[in-house]
């Protein structure tokens, strides 16, 4: 019967085994891109619809306006702002500088993860060995990421057309449609800055360091054009200054998509030719592949994690650092902006707070959300770990899983307080230099009081970790974007306080507006022990498991 | 008898309805060179991980010198050191980095020895881990496992990748550490390497220790080749007691014998045989029989529930 089978359909063939690159890659690209899709959209939708829930008459509208339209510290952190007094404006506003940098990061680390990342692992290998050349394998994956931006694009364009035809929002289909191609411009182009520089780098962590150095460039020049220093046609030399210029729903510049298309093109061709002509697993930039052994941070499992970290979490800390910076020097301006709206006055009386406190209270909701982010990765790097079979190196030698794990998480608590601590200090430091009269003791505050939901969000990934090892990244994320979703929204479309209680960001107080409740803190951080103790004893009763 | 280096007892792993490991008893002395045999999928990583505490057993147990491998896993690797046939390692850190983390966190490690051991192996050890081939990759942890000199060696294909000069040294390394009374486990699918090195051997299939004996035994208990040449036609030796694969080409005969090999020489003798050679089987013949058998028996069921 078998050799009946065998007669009738002779090998079992892929129908067209000279795409399977582009397939592959598209595969994972078009997941990611569906699901950073809903985020976008829904952060658009959001703020649509609190801008017109909250500003609901002209004259709040207008002096909204005009405290923000000529704030140049605003400004310079997300763009000059167009027509504020209306819907589109104002999303446009708060959306699309945001939107741009995350879409750029979530670029850049999909690019990486997708050329660099799967030929460390050896897959391109296998790819390669089959019907394609290097250079065709490149352009196949790079069609395929440009499935991931489609799909990004096809979700954020679907949620923005049909929020934008609700009565209060009023977009119009094609002025939706245009918004969702700049909210993703960014993610395009460092789709293919990360492509190129998967060629030009020896490993996925450099080809990601050089793609980030890019984008730092990119949004620093475009802060500097839109700072109000006369320097405003920096924005043409700048990637993230160019889709300010598309000036979506406002006044839709669509020519500005030229140098964006071509960026795109150009960068291609050149990740197309160099894929060509390097080797296999080698790179185009010199490879440091030998050196003097540093052996200080090799003498243990943690120690050894430290080492590994390091520049990550020096990432992470420059970034933290940097954004309460920034959210110290505009606190003044950004409080007084706030109470120009009556409905949020009224919150943030409720709140008992006003001016900056009550704008660092708000912003610093974010900030709860970059720690959460990288408690998760934490989580992510311990399954790593274990899934690419370096961590049997310590469990067959005298290291028991519950002390390599406790090392960890150890580890992990300290980064996030360090991360709390550095966020209170340099907010206070930004808010100090514009004499906006914050004390340092409530902005320490507010730093520690972002601290415990990250923490929970560490036990819980620990909890997932023990128990079910293979979705515990995936999982731990989706409880950090969950969070942060039903928060952002919970204020707009009034969710059910069962939905609210199940953000780990709600049961947060808006410190420093409020006074940090500690109380809850102390709750969540016990939720997150003891679900991190309960992993830990799964962890240590389980099978190792690979990927 | 003193502490065994390894013992289990009905050490059973099932993964859903997939018997990945069956009552599987094992007893390998201090001291001792052991073999440990089986095709793709037989089980022997499993039997090794298990070992090594990386996974739970469905049933039975197993033990390190006496130490419970799930419930002293520390105190059992302290004393044993261990080179799986993959070498996953950290791609930033170099060769010397890697080693001497490594070596810490054993605990011990003979300095002398381990420079010893990357001039034998020909290994340059400033070179990043993502710069090495998959077999310089693998002589660092063959190097890592050797320098800490532990009582026990579980080995899990550990020439994987290494040149036939390489494998030569391992070698080496395998018999001084036997001199030095070392206990090795040896899981590997080159015969050559198992039929030299070894003192006994176990051969796996479909998860149950199907042969477990020196070679010597094992050849005892397995069929003789015999060959020979007649003057005149072949005698029919098919229904000889013991007979077993006759072929016949012209004048000439092959059969396999087993058990006493008297009733054959009589009809032998009595037809005129011109030649006659016997020959014991090698391991790798072992192996195959064994591995014949299975694929005869695949269409009755085994063990598989």
């Amino acid at each position: 019967m078998q050799a009946e089978l065998a007669v009738g359909r002779p090998a079992s063939e892929g129908r067209w085994p000279a795409t399977v690159v582009a397939r592959q890659t598209a595969h994972k690209a078009v997941r990611s891109g569906v699901l950073w899709g809903y985020v976008f959209g829904a952060y658009l939708a959001t703020q649509a619809l609190a801008y017109a829930s909250s500003y609901k008459t002209v004259s709040q509208r207008a002096g909204m306006a005009k405290e923000f339209g000529t704030n140049a510290g605003i400004s310079a952190l997300v763009g000059p702002a167009h027509e504020l007094q209306t819907v589109a404006g104002f999303t446009v506003w708060k959306c699309l500088a945001v939107l741009a940098v995350v879409g750029a990061v979530w670029g850049l680390l999909t690019g990486t993860r997708l050329l660099r990342g799967e030929e460390d692992a050896g897959r391109w290998e296998l790819l390669l060995a089959g019907q394609t050349t290097r250079r065709a394998a490149a352009a196949q994956a790079l069609a395929g990421l440009g499935c991931g931006v489609a799909a990004l694009w096809v979700v954020t364009a679907v949620i923005t057309v049909v929020v934008g035809r609700s009565s209060k929002v009023d977009f119009s289909v094609s002025g939706a449609l245009f918004l969702a191609v700049a909210v993703v411009a960014a993610a395009a182009m460092f789709l293919a800055v990360g492509a190129l520089t998967s060629q030009l780098a020896a490993t996925r962590r450099q080809a990601s360091a050089y793609a980030g150095a890019a984008l730092g460039v990119s949004y620093a020049l475009r802060m500097v054009a839109d700072s109000g220093t006369g320097l405003d046609w920096l924005r043409w030399v700048s990637p993230l200054g160019w889709i300010e210029q598309l000036q979506p729903l406002t006044a839709p510049r669509p020519f500005a998509l030229l140098p964006i298309a071509g960026l795109i093109g150009v960068l291609s061709l050149f990740t197309i030719r160099l894929a060509g002509e390097r080797d296999l697993g080698g790179s185009t930039f010199p490879d440091r592949s030998g050196s003097v052994p540093h052996t200080r941070l090799c003498s243990g499992p943690a120690r050894l994690n430290i080492r590994l970290m390091r520049s990550t979490l020096v990432g992470w800390g420059v970034g933290i650092a940097a954004y309460g910076l920034i959210l110290g020097l505009v606190a003044r301006s950004g409080g007084s902006a706030l109470s120009s709206s009556a409905s949020m006055t009224r919150a943030l009386s409720r709140l008992g707070a006003i001016g900056a406190y009550a704008y660092l209270g708000v912003a610093f909701l974010m900030m709860a959300v970059i720690l959460a982010l990288v408690a998760a990765g934490q989580i992510s790097a311990a399954r790593s770990e274990e899934a690419g079979g370096r961590l049997d190196h310590f469990l067959v030698r005298p290291v028991s899983r519950s002390s390599w794990l406790a090392g960890r998480l150890l580890i992990a608590t300290i980064v996030l307080v360090v991360g709390g601590l550095l966020a209170g200090v340099f907010t206070w430091l930004g808010a100090a230099s514009q004499h906006t009269g914050v004390s340092f003791a409530s902005v320490l505050d507010a730093g520690l009081n972002v601290v415990p939901p990250a923490v929970c969000i560490l036990g819980i990934g620990t909890f997932v970790l023990g128990v079910w090892p293979r979705a515990s990244t995936v999982a731990t994320y989706c409880v950090v974007v969950w969070s942060f979703l039903v928060e952002l929204m919970g204020g707009v479309v009034g969710l059910n306080h069962w939905v609210l209680d199940a953000s780990l960001f709600h049961q947060m107080a808006a410190a420093p507006a409020v006074s940090p409740d500690w109380t809850t803190g102390g709750v969540l951080v016990a939720i997150g022990a003891v679900a991190a103790v309960l992993g830990g004893t799964a962890f240590a009763h389980r099978d190792l498991k690979g990927e | 008898m003193g502490v065994l280096a390894i013992r289990t007892e009905g050490l059973s792993k099932r993964y859903g309805s997939v018997h990945a490991i069956e009552d599987l008893d094992l007893e390998v002395a201090e001291g001792e060179v052991v073999g440990y045999l089986g095709p793709n999928g037989a089980g022997k990583t499993t039997t090794i991980r298990l070992l090594l505490g990386l996974i739970r057993p469905s049933a039975g147990r197993a033990e390190i010198f006496g130490l419970d491998c799930q419930r002293q896993v520390v105190e059992a690797h302290r004393r044993l050191a261990y080179v799986a046939g993959e070498a996953s390692l950290w791609p930033s850190l170099t060769g010397a980095e890697t080693l001497h983390l490594l070596g810490r966190v054993q605990g011990r490690v003979d300095d002398t020895y381990r420079d010893e051991l990357i001039g034998r192996f020909d290994l340059d050890p400033s070179k990043k881990v993502r710069a090495c081939s998959k077999g310089n990759r693998q002589k660092l942890i063959l190097i890592a496992a050797l320098m800490t000199r532990p009582e026990l060696l579980v080995l899990d294909e550990p020439t994987s990748g290494l040149d036939p000069l390489m494998e030569q040294a391992f070698r080496h390394c395998v018999h001084e550490a036997r001199e030095r009374g070392q206990t090795i486990f040896l899981s590997s699918h080159i015969l050559s390497e198992v039929e030299v090195l070894c003192d006994r051997i176990g051969i796996l299939r479909e998860g149950l220790l199907v042969e477990m004996g020196t070679l010597a035994e094992m050849r005892h208990l397995s069929a003789l080749t015999i060959e020979a040449t007649f003057e005149g036609p072949v005698p029919d030796i098919t229904g000889v007691p013991g007979v077993s694969s006759v072929e016949v080409v012209g004048h000439f005969v092959r059969c396999h014998v087993r058990g006493t090999i008297e009733p054959l020489l009589k009809v032998l003798a009595a037809s005129g045989v011109q030649e006659l050679l016997s020959r014991e089987p090698s391991l790798e013949e072992l192996f195959l029989a064994q591995y014949g058998a299975s694929s005869e028996s695949a269409d009755t069921p085994a063990h598989a529930s």
